[in-house]
């Protein structure tokens, strides 16, 4: 774990690929509109824990090149990207670390309320939420796929499939 | 297999089972031992109600509902296994193969469909069938339509991964501008087979940029 996590510090020092960044910040910015055919996520649930903060994400599986990751068979690249303006800190929660706090940390390099982070993970399915200063957790809604925590709160944890990076 | 009441400890057997120690509120380990030492005892997998007990303590969950939630996740189990059992009778029973039909189950696929996809991959993992039937079942699609949609694109040799992109495949058609409706989405990838588009950021094999 801690071998991967070093991973990703190191990933997160490298940009991705323009095509990936284009496209989260397309998601974003579409987020940022009414999204009428978003059935499973409603914005009064998520408004009510962060104000005027939206809680915005995608995980994306990005291109593989010397700068960055090298998964191994069977694991992936998942980037995290949320936008969560004015938050002190944002991390990932989820099976793949064993809900374990402080180990997958996202950054808002430029300041402007987005915050990233990427990981190795092994392919397949992954649960998770984000936990934003340290205390809310948040649902990501551009997860697409999304499972009731089975906690009887009515929350839901987002659902995250890492496909193997090299296809057999 | 009782467990001994040290605080945070859990005494049920399994390589997972020791993540739990110091990790969930003591009044909830007696309870959370049993339904572990329930799982090991019925050859269930352990890993899913491990995680689902750190979940809910890391959640600060209370130690009722946490309980509670393992036990909703080890039934599901069961349940899963009942359908692995039936799909693929006289075969075993892998572990995984009942953490992702429970997991598919969870996220709200009707059993009989499960069951159909369990079918289909016989001979393969069936995550990705499971996940693909998930997503679509997810996105309102009707679940028999859903199945008959993907065995067909197993029928064409769709393996693995593809079968997500099948799903995702309709879900594009669906959210397309005219009011397109589910059937029609269905309808029009089906038409598509094998040839659905593979995600344009994805898994890239080695030697090869991303697009």
């Amino acid at each position: 774990m801690t071998d991967r996590l070093d991973d990703a510090i190191e990933l997160l020092k490298t940009p991705p690929a323009l095509s990936v960044e284009s496209r989260v910040m397309a998601e974003v910015r579409r987020m940022s509109a009414p999204a009428p055919r978003r059935r499973l996520f409603t914005w009064p649930r998520l408004a009510t824990g962060l104000a005027l903060a939206a809680g915005l994400a995608a995980m994306l599986l990005i291109p593989r090149s010397p700068q960055t990751l090298t998964p191994g068979d069977a694991e992936g690249i998942a980037q995290f990207v949320g936008q969560f303006p004015g938050a002190r800190s944002v991390e990932v929660v989820g099976s793949f670390n064993n809900w374990s706090r402080g180990l997958l940390h996202l950054r808002d390099e430029n300041h402007d309320g987005i915050w990233r982070a990427a990981a190795v993970l092994p392919a397949g399915q992954h649960e998770y939420m984000f936990v934003v200063d340290g205390e809310r957790w948040v649902t990501d809604p551009l997860a697409g796929r999304f499972v009731d925590d089975g906690f009887g709160g009515g929350r839901e944890n987002s659902v995250l499939i890492v496909r193997p990076a090299v296809q057999r | 297999m009782l467990a001994a009441l040290v605080p945070g400890t859990v005494c049920a057997q399994g390589p997972g089972v020791t993540k739990l120690a110091g990790r969930i509120p003591q009044e909830a380990v007696p309870a959370i031992d049993s339904l572990i030492a329930a799982a090991v005892a019925e050859s269930l997998p352990t890993e899913p109600l491990v995680q689902k007990a750190l979940e809910g303590s890391a959640k600060g969950i209370p130690a009722d509902r946490l309980v509670n939630g393992v036990r909703r996740g080890l039934v599901q189990l069961r349940q899963a296994r009942v359908l692995v059992g039936r799909a693929l009778p006289g075969q075993p029973q892998p572990e995984g193969h009942v953490a992702a039909v429970a997991a598919a189950l969870a996220r709200g696929l009707p059993p009989s469909i499960a069951e159909r996809m369990l079918t289909m991959s016989a001979d393969e993992p069936p995550a990705p069938a499971l996940h693909a039937a998930a997503d679509l079942v997810a996105h309102r699609f009707n679940p028999d339509s859903a199945a008959d949609l993907l065995v067909a694109a197993h029928a064409m040799g769709l393996r693995g991964e593809r079968l997500l992109d099948v799903a995702i495949a309709a879900d594009q058609e669906l959210q397309r501008g005219g009011g397109r409706m589910p059937a029609e989405a269905l309808a029009r990838v089906r038409a598509m087979l094998p040839n659905v588009p593979a995600p344009k950021v994805a898994v890239t094999p080695h030697g090869k940029t991303g697009s």
